[in-house]
């Protein structure tokens, strides 16, 4: 069907008051809209039914909203129809910059060209629907975390398959003996709920549970994935929408804590192996069955210590704890010390530790402990430093406990890069730990990137459940180390955005953060050289190579941040409502008024996450910035390809800025690498502007997060500052 | 410091536990204690470390340590402990069990800290005293011999001399068990105050330390730097001047007793040598009689300013208010002893005096395993700091 568009420019909200409206009418009808009105106030029932009025009597199909914010009244501008793009020409005009102003007004005049040429160029985006979808959640990992995942799948009605590793289900709970308590008033030991919990999914009917087994292999994408489980030498093969991985944890080897003579001495155990002392009724301990009458707690051994295990485990003061009540309980005339170096009880916890403290038999202090040795009775000698009784003390105990932490099963093999990438290069793609958890059928490998101690990577604070591959969620300890009702939630919620994305794939939507898109990449595959960029680059692995290196596009993986968009230098991908060609345009309209006029241009691409809602925020806090610069936003600043640096330039705008989410470590990127990426491109970007003799600080890139919208007038009138500096771009005109 | 082996007196923790420092276990070292805290020395100070070794049960950490007794229970600790573990209520506990460490025989000390023995420890007097009276043959009030002016004459319900002996021997036990319990604590100082320490102890005379430090007691100095408790610094100079004055009138009548004979002076003059009653213009009474308000006032501010405090201080313990009980019940019984003879009320005179002289036995016999053995604990703790340069003026 022909597109018809129409574009309608809103008076409201001081817009009318502060720009000429008959000029910005002007350009859009020389744009070649057929439709071109104004109206008092869109967003009202009478502004509404006006364009609805033209859909059903004009034709017209697709539609430019002149007015405020897309990220505003989204739902009242939901005419039913796929092509609606909104101008931003309030928060990003008229309260950002002085009224009734000639650049102000040019400034609008150029958004509303370039929302036009916007919807010329786009097209209604279709779903991508499969075959054959389904519903079924597997949940890799029986212990609490995958029975917890598994049982609330079940209960919003979806089946499940549960793969566990072991022989029986419960993972480490089930070798606790009691677990700390969850219920005021925080002072009496409760028994592990595990054990009612396994019961429960054992009748589940929705639950096909595989013990013994392993994944041997998981091909497709969300809503296809085709798995097949080993489970006693049989193979056996079905089809999941989602996959909740629960793999959990192993402890930390506490062998290599040599100082602590585990291994060494009979009586320095682990805090795994104390509660299977426990379990066995009266404590006593390994070396000769002596009722253990003096305990002491090692808390944090080999743990926030780089030499061993850089971070904490979360559990152990909690768990040492509740083990030394196991001692007290037993034998009142016991000692148990506890040497901590800070003791972490959050939230109700601290009434726990605080009845624990309140036990005469417990001796707690800060301390580093510096060593444990064994007297001639198999006592145990143990050395702690910088004490709060003094400087050092020695203390002499019948067994140890050492709080080991926890180690991800994602963690358990060699690190590996990308081809070509080595350690320590400044962009690392993705970092792979091979570890036989979900044998992936993916070109970048076939577990889930790992971010740092080889927990698998997420942007922790906004999508803690996502992991890098979509449709595959991490629950429990092995996502992050958490306690057991830390752990419940997790899975709880890790089961729901399985169920989520199943449902969405099945509306051919996309997941997080582009959550409802339903455009997709399109290769056209012709002009593709096998370069393998976006393959590699893709953060999500959406793309699969066939055997000439061709890309295999996999629609229900991608996560439509247009990063391969950015990445293509043939630009063969492209969306159906964004594309290069689509941005291309748009640069390359921006009206560049010549040298003379000394009205500078700079673009800003902004990303759609942070950046552009930030400058959104400067808006409502009507923040003023400099009226020179054009804001395009972008689905992430990865998608940002090159070619329009080069369109801008050589159209004469004297800069270009690209706002996207801080990079690096602690990336807050949500396309976890597009951010970094564009800063790799930008570096590139030096040698095409050398060959256009232009200055290289032309191109810049800002790392900015919705939070810091107060900075964004200094970081725009800083570049335009700096670009005046440079003088006019010389290809003005 | 020295690696030294540790091991914690679970009985220890149990009893400071049970002697009123029952939050002992909630300090979770975070030494707020030390920094509000108005009189403690800035090096090392206290009550931080006090509290953990406490929790510890390490006895002697705390025993051979004078920041126990420096500590004069302002309470500024407990109003500002972010976990309610009430450091002054704790050293108080910690300061009873120190008594009882130092003053022989121990069991003595255990009864006067413990309820249990509340009832076995007045016996003793009553017993004593009763016997003394019927001996005497006083048991019975028409029995009771009249001073020669017709009125009530307590030194012919007891004669001085039977008071004396009795008086006389429990306060020579009392003053023997404190001077060996003195001797012990500060032998125990000096071994736990470490080298540097011990040096400086060698160095110069006591006696200006002692003196310095007696004037400080005599000033309640170091009472004027409690914030939560200042109202304590009026109290506790009134009961301790009360009690000075009540102690110098006690020797001055034995000088009027048997002071006359060498002086010859008749008791015409203001000065009424011989036996008492003494008449309420001889400036002994004044004394006695201005010592004895101080006392009753004194007790009675203590009690009211505890009372008032409770939410904020502690209740404080049972070692604490039988002492100011005692205490307070011989200033009441002390005055209505006179009230009552002046008032010529016979039957109520004898059996209130009868009280006064159970109490005052009490106090005396008891004062080195109760809470009277404070003032020499705590001016022995103070010429020892003040000595070692432990107690050094906060800037």
């Amino acid at each position: 069907m022909e597109k018809k568009i129409g574009v309608y420019i809103c008076s409201d909200c001081e817009i009318g008051k502060s720009l000429n409206i008959d000029s910005l009418v002007k350009v859009a009808t020389k744009t070649k809209a057929p439709v071109v009105k104004t109206h008092p106030a869109l967003c009202q029932k009478e502004g509404m039914d006006f364009i609805k009025n033209d859909m059903a009597t004009e034709g017209v199909n697709a539609v430019v909203i002149a007015a405020c914010s897309p990220r505003v009244n989204y739902d009242v501008f939901n005419l039913g129809i796929p092509l609606v793009e909104r101008v931003n020409l309030r928060e990003g005009v008229v309260w950002t910059h002085p009224p009734n102003n000639e650049d102000t007004q040019m400034m609008a005049e150029d958004y509303v060209r370039m929302g036009i040429l916007k919807m010329q160029k786009m097209e209604a985006p279709e779903p991508y629907k499969v075959e054959n979808l389904s519903k079924n959640v597997l949940i890799v990992g029986g212990g609490l975390a995958g029975i917890t995942a598994a049982n609330e799948a079940a209960k919003a009605g979806y089946d499940v398959f549960l793969v566990e590793k072991n022989d029986s289900l419960g993972g480490w709970m089930a070798k606790l003996y009691k677990q700390a308590p969850t219920e005021p008033p925080y002072t009496d030991l409760e028994e592990p709920l595990i054990k009612d919990l396994i019961k429960e999914i054992q009748q589940n009917q929705k639950v096909k549970i595989y013990t013994s087994s392993m994944i041997e292999k998981i091909e497709g994408g969300p809503g296809v994935y085709d798995v097949v489980v080993r489970q006693d030498g049989k193979v056996e093969s079905f089809r999941a929408g989602a996959v909740v991985m629960a793999a959990g944890t192993i402890p930390y080897d506490a062998t290599k804590i040599e100082h602590l003579g585990f291994g060494k001495y009979p009586n320095v155990v682990t805090n795994y192996m104390m509660e299977e002392l426990a379990s066995k009724g009266a404590i006593v301990r390994p070396s000769d069955s002596k009722p253990v009458k003096s305990v002491a707690f090692v808390l944090c051994a080999g743990q926030r210590d780089e030499n061993y295990l850089p971070y904490c485990s979360a559990t152990c003061c909690i768990e040492s704890l509740k083990q030394a009540k196991y001692i007290r309980d037993q034998y009142p005339d016991s000692k148990v010390y506890i040497f901590y170096r800070d003791m972490r009880t959050p939230g109700h916890y601290e009434y726990f530790y605080k009845g624990i403290q309140n036990d005469a038999g417990i001796f707690l202090t800060k301390g580093d402990v510096k060593g444990i040795t064994e007297d001639e009775n198999k006592n145990l000698n143990i050395d702690i430093e910088n004490t709060l009784i003094g400087e050092k003390i020695k203390v002499n105990v019948d067994l140890a406990v050492l709080a080991t932490g926890i180690v991800p099963v994602t963690a358990l093999g060699e690190e590996e890069l990308p081809p070509g990438v080595k350690p320590g290069d400044e962009f690392i793609p993705y970092v792979m730990i091979e570890t036989d958890i979900l044998n992936l059928g993916y070109r970048q490998g076939g577990e889930v990137p790992v971010l740092i101690n080889g927990y698998p990577d997420s942007n922790f604070i906004c999508f803690p459940y996502e992991t890098r591959r979509t449709g595959i969620y991490a629950a429990g300890s092995v996502r992050a180390p958490m306690d057991i009702p830390s752990t419940i939630e997790d899975a709880t919620g890790a089961a729901l955005k399985a169920i989520q994305c199943i449902e969405m794939t099945g509306r051919g939507e996309a997941v997080h953060p582009r959550a409802g898109d339903i455009s997709y990449a399109d290769f056209f595959m012709q002009k593709c050289t096998q370069c393998k960029r976006c393959t590699e680059e893709c953060p999500f692995g959406a793309i699969n190579e066939d055997e000439k290196a061709n890309p295999l596009y996999n629609p229900t993986r991608c996560r439509r941040c247009a990063i391969c968009l950015g990445a293509c230098p043939e630009r063969i991908i492209s969306f159906k409502n964004y594309s290069v060609d689509m941005i291309g345009t748009m640069v390359k309209n921006i009206e560049v008024p010549p040298e003379e006029d000394e009205k500078p241009r700079a673009i800003v691409f902004a990303c759609e996450n942070d950046a552009y809602p930030a400058l959104d925020m400067a808006g409502i806090n009507r923040l003023q910035y400099n009226s020179f610069v054009r804001v395009i936003p972008l689905r992430c600043a990865g998608s940002m390809n090159l070619v329009w640096i080069a369109d801008a330039l050589s159209k004469g705008v004297d800069g270009i800025l690209i706002l996207g989410c801080q990079y690096g470590e602690d990336y807050q990127c949500h396309m976890a690498t597009g951010s970094h990426l564009a800063k790799i491109r930008l570096s590139k970007v030096a040698e095409t502007l050398d060959r256009l003799r232009l200055e290289s600080g032309r191109v810049q890139m800002e790392q900015i997060s919705i939070s810091e919208y107060y900075k964004i007038p200094d970081i725009l009138n800083n570049f335009m500052k700096k670009l005046e500096e440079f003088g006019p771009n010389p290809y003005k005109g | 410091m020295a690696e030294e082996v540790i091991s914690p007196d679970l009985g220890f923790v149990r009893d400071v536990i049970k002697s009123g420092g029952e939050s002992l276990k909630k300090c979770f070292q975070c030494a707020t204690c030390s920094v509000v805290c108005n009189v403690t020395p800035d090096n090392k100070p206290f009550p931080r470390k006090e509290m953990i070794h406490a929790q510890w049960g390490l006895k002697d950490k705390l025993f051979s340590n004078p920041d126990i007794w420096l500590c004069h229970q302002c309470s500024d600790c407990t109003v500002y402990c972010p976990r309610g573990a009430k450091p002054g209520e704790v050293l108080n506990a910690v300061r009873k069990l120190s008594i009882q460490h130092y003053s022989i025989p121990q069991f003595l000390g255990k009864a006067v800290g413990s309820p249990s023995y509340l009832v076995l420890l007045f016996a003793v007097p009553v017993v004593v005293l009763l016997l003394l009276l019927s001996s005497l043959g006083h048991l019975s009030l028409s029995a009771i011999p009249r001073g020669e002016d017709g009125g009530i004459s307590y030194a012919k319900f007891i004669p001085a001399i039977y008071l004396e002996i009795i008086y006389g021997g429990i306060s020579a036990f009392a003053a023997l068990v404190l001077v060996a319990g003195i001797f012990r604590y500060w032998k125990d100082m000096v071994a736990g105050a470490g080298e540097a320490r011990q040096k400086m102890l060698l160095k110069g005379s006591l006696i200006p330390t002692i003196t310095a430090t007696i004037a400080e007691i005599l000033t309640h100095k170091r009472f004027q730097k409690c914030d939560v408790t200042k109202a304590r610094y009026i109290s506790h100079m009134l009961v301790f001047y009360g009690f000075i004055a009540l102690a110098i009138t006690a020797l001055w009548a034995v000088v009027y007793l048997y002071g006359y004979e060498f002086f010859g002076i008749k008791a015409t003059s203001i000065f009424h040598f011989g036996e008492s009653p003494y008449p309420l213009t001889d400036p002994v009474k004044w004394l006695g009689n201005a010592g004895a308000i101080a006392l009753l006032i004194g007790g009675y501010l203590v009690i009211k300013d505890r009372v008032n405090n409770k939410e904020k201080a502690g209740r404080g313990s049972y070692f604490d208010w039988i002492f100011i009980t005692v205490v307070f019940v011989i200033a009441v019984t002390g005055i209505l002893t006179e009230l009552t003879r002046l008032a010529d009320i016979a039957i109520l005179a004898y059996p209130v005096y009868f009280v006064h002289l159970v109490f005052v036995f009490f106090l005396f016999a008891y004062a080195p395993f109760s809470k009277m053995a404070h003032m020499i604990y705590r001016a022995v703790a103070m010429v020892f700091a003040k000595h070692a340069e432990r107690e050094v003026e906060r800037g």
